[in-house]
């Protein structure tokens, strides 16, 4: 019995696909009408053939990778700082009760403020250069890294902590056979919250200084008009994006279905 | 929770008066720095020559409309979803993966279309809560319990009657989460836009003092966007509990 | 790995944070690559001139406004090409450790403004009830539009519309009525009758010898490389020189602008004149004064005293000749 119920599960995957790839030609052909249309500015929106000219020359064209290795350079050290901060204040304050406490409501209402407003504050403290686009993608990360493993500390099952105690284990032992085994799926959530603000801070501060990275490139095509390129480039910042984003899914456990 | 209130607020006025004496010594230097004393005296003028309350009630404003609009065409982008198989299949993972997808970058293709000024402002805000919105609501619909829908067919209700008396209080949790998080991205996304473009409410404030290099009524301003923040999110908070007392 | 991360967060931030002098780089922050005045020294550099004066550039570009007069302040930059001088303006008088070492730009001959071929309007005097767009408030763009509105005397709105590919969107939309922009851009509507210019920033008498954009530097800077900054200029001018005499300069400038070379003549020899980019003298700084004080960057005008110690020309070519 168990036979047709697989290949019933593959007719079902293949069919979705199939209606994922009309799919996608849809938006493709409609796109190109409201292109052709005349409603915006011709230019404004360029016809789908136009952006996948522009995707291929884009593909072969080197500066697209050196400013891709510029920005994935600045994001994975904001990332490293930002994260690497975020994870040790949530441990702090998991571990030390008031500290706990004291910051969290800090950290819980500062974390939905747009980060983009201290990049004036940055550029007088780093200059032009990697400092202000890191720090403010490591600014950005800091947030859903420290909720993330405050709430993943808070929530190790105390089942699992008197077991623990019971068997007299040290502190280390303790952080490193009980909480750090807990803390994996909250601290991979937190890193992959904090990839995509990191990525949209490192962007955002290329956008509006710059001379490389993926955020440059974009607003010099903006500046110069060059609407097909800008969206053609877009498109691969999402994709990258999106990528990323499905590489961390990747190594989260299994058993949230993921 | 006297103790642990009392530790953070220390921390912050002690972090304000070491800067106050590194600044004022000249340790730290005064045109990056800025002494706490001089921001708070900022602010009035911030008030007085800088408009300040007009351009909170603009950012408000745009926030309110793109979130509305977001609210809307998302319930029922979200109930569209969750009742034809057909459309959820072909447009479900796009929009989970524009959740994830850092929309804020498309405000150029948003500029040349709309032209620099609030439309561009409204246009992108409402793009970033419209995804929440349109998934929570079809998250909250498909999470109703079965149970409760068998009920509903036991007494032969119509469809519509389904929706309006079981669906959608039962979704109901879900949905106001889902207005919390439209309104919460909208203001970010309003506030970052207007930062960007260099116009509009106080994110445009924020980078035309910066222009001015006017450092400390720029802290001020930076100071009162956190602010401003904190107080929406603390009472879009409170309301979302008071709608969900579970 | 924690290693490896420290030693690139070290050399990252170190970077950022001081000025690099070790083996004559100089660190430029210019803003809006791709026009021709703040892209000649590109030009340059790639020709060898600033070798030949033992200098490498490094160029960081910025959007223009706060960023580039924020990079020199803080020291990350040595010079900072093509800043509107209302901001260093703005910045010295708040104490800012900065100074004005070099015009960059004097007069407004790139402005232009065009309307739709379509529109009927052929110059500011048509203008009445129209709209016309400018970049941002307090920009040479701002003053500008409205200098030719009062010209005119017309009862023309002025709209902030911001950078250019946006203002033509606007204008051919209908959103507004007359666009603003430099060269080389939207030449190729000009040439098919899509759009017309119906006024140049040339065409205000009380700007044209008027220094809009200058080169500064910090302090810190001018006080311990002052040798450096000189032939920093020194091979700018050749630059100058050459760009205006030698045709490689246009060719690039051309081919980055995805112009053809007729085009890339027009934008140099009717908008940009050699006369425009003199480094010296930094002239009209009363009309400066004057608008700072309008649009509220400077509470009161700048006294004799100030002003020697804000502007200090590094070198000077006419001193030269």
């Amino acid at each position: 019995m168990v036979q047709p119920r697989i290949s019933s599960r593959l007719r079902a995957r293949a069919r979705r696909q199939w209606i994922a790839a009309a799919a996608f030609v849809g938006y493709l052909v409609l796109w190109q009408l409201i292109a052709r249309a005349g409603i915006f500015y011709e230019g404004v929106i360029p016809s789908s053939i136009a952006i996948l000219r522009a995707l291929y020359e884009i593909a072969f064209d080197r500066a697209l990778y050196l400013n891709t290795a510029v920005t994935a350079f600045e994001v994975a050290v904001a990332i490293s700082i930002g994260c690497g901060c975020g994870l040790a204040l949530g441990l702090l304050g998991g571990a030390v009760r008031i500290i706990g406490s004291a910051y969290e409501p800090y950290v819980h209402y500062l974390a939905p403020t747009p980060k983009i407003v201290f990049l004036p504050v940055l550029l007088l403290f780093f200059g032009v250069g990697f400092g202000t686009k890191i720090a403010l993608g490591a600014l950005s990360a800091f947030f859903p890294m420290a909720i993330a493993t405050l709430a993943g500390v808070r929530s190790v099952d105390p089942v699992l902590l008197r077991v623990g105690r019971s068997f007299n284990l040290s502190r280390l032992q303790l952080a490193l056979k009980i909480y750090l085994p807990a803390l994996r799926a909250p601290v991979l959530t937190g890193l992959k919250l904090g990839f995509g603000f990191a990525l949209i801070g490192v962007l955002l501060a290329e956008i509006k200084l710059s001379n490389a990275g993926l955020g440059f490139m974009a607003i010099q095509y903006y500046n110069h008009f060059e609407m097909a390129e800008l969206y053609a480039l877009m498109v691969i910042i999402f994709l990258l994006a999106g990528g990323a984003n499905a590489l961390v899914d990747q190594l989260m456990p299994r058993r949230w279905g993921g | 929770m006297r103790g642990p209130t009392i530790l953070g607020l220390a921390t912050v006025a002690a972090a304000a008066v070491l800067l106050e004496l590194l600044v004022a010594s000249g340790v730290l230097p005064a045109y990056i720095f800025v002494r706490p004393s001089a921001i708070l005296f900022s602010i009035v003028g911030l008030f007085r020559e800088e408009a300040l309350l007009e351009r909170l009630l603009v950012t408000l404003g745009a926030t309110l409309l793109s979130a509305a609009m977001a609210v809307v065409s998302g319930v029922s982008l979200g109930w569209a979803l969750h009742r034809c198989r057909l459309l959820d299949e072909i447009f479900g993972t796009w929009i989970a993966a524009l959740a994830a997808a850092p929309l804020i970058l498309l405000y150029p293709l948003f500029l040349v279309v709309f032209g620099r000024g609030e439309p561009t402002i409204i246009a992108m805000a409402y793009v970033a809560s419209l995804v929440a919105m349109t998934l929570k609501t079809r998250d909250g619909l498909a999470g109703v319990r079965s149970v409760l829908r068998a009920v509903g067919s036991s007494f032969r209700v119509t469809s519509a009657q389904l929706f309006w008396k079981i669906e959608l209080p039962a979704a109901a949790p879900a949905i106001f989460t889902g207005i919390r998080l439209a309104l919460i991205f909208a203001l970010i996304n309003v506030i970052g836009i207007e930062f960007m473009i260099n116009d509009g409410g106080i994110g445009g404030l924020i980078a035309d003092l910066a222009d001015r290099y006017e450092v400390p009524s720029m802290y001020a301003a930076i100071l009162f966007v956190v602010l401003a923040s904190v107080a929406f999110f603390w009472a879009t908070e409170r309301a979302e509990r008071w709608f969900n007392p579970a | 790995m924690r290693k490896i991360v420290l030693a690139l967060v070290v050399t990252g931030l170190s970077l950022a944070n001081g000025p690099v002098f070790a083996n004559d780089v100089v660190k430029v922050a210019s803003a809006q690559k791709g026009f021709w005045d703040t892209t000649i020294l590109l030009y340059g550099e790639r020709a060898g001139l600033f070798k030949a004066q033992g200098l490498d550039l490094e160029i960081t570009w910025t959007n223009g406004g706060a960023e580039t007069e924020q990079a020199v302040i803080s020291g990350s930059v040595d010079i900072a090409a093509a800043n509107g001088i209302l901001g260093a303006i703005a910045a010295y008088a708040k104490g800012a450790p900065v100074r004005i070492i070099a015009a960059e730009s004097t007069g407004v001959n790139d402005l232009f403004w065009y309307a739709r071929g379509d529109s009927g309007l052929k110059s500011f005097g048509d203008l009445d009830g129209k709209t016309v767009g400018f970049s941002s408030p307090g920009s040479s763009s701002n003053m500008v539009a409205l200098a030719l509105i009062a010209q005119a005397h017309v009862s023309a709105k002025p709209v902030a519309t911001g950078g250019a590919p946006g203002t033509l969107t606007q204008v051919m939309s209908g959103q507004i009525d007359v666009g603003w922009a430099v060269p080389p851009l939207h030449f190729d509507l000009i040439d098919q009758g899509k759009i017309r210019i119906i006024g140049r920033g040339s065409d205000i008498a009380e700007m044209r010898d008027q220094t809009v954009r200058v080169f500064e530097t910090n302090t810190t800077t001018l006080a311990t490389h002052r040798d450096i900054l000189s032939r920093f200029f020194r091979a700018y001018q050749k630059t100058l020189d050459w760009a205006y005499r030698e045709p490689e300069a246009l060719v690039q400038f051309a081919a980055d602008n995805k112009v053809s070379l007729e085009q890339a003549h027009r934008a140099r020899d009717e908008f940009y004149p050699q006369s425009a980019l003199a480094l010296a003298p930094i002239s009209n700084l009363d009309l400066t004064v004057k608008q700072a004080i309008e649009l509220r960057r400077l509470s009161a005008p700048l006294t004799a005293e100030q002003v020697r110690e804000l502007i200090d020309i590094v070198y000077d070519p006419r001193t030269e000749k």
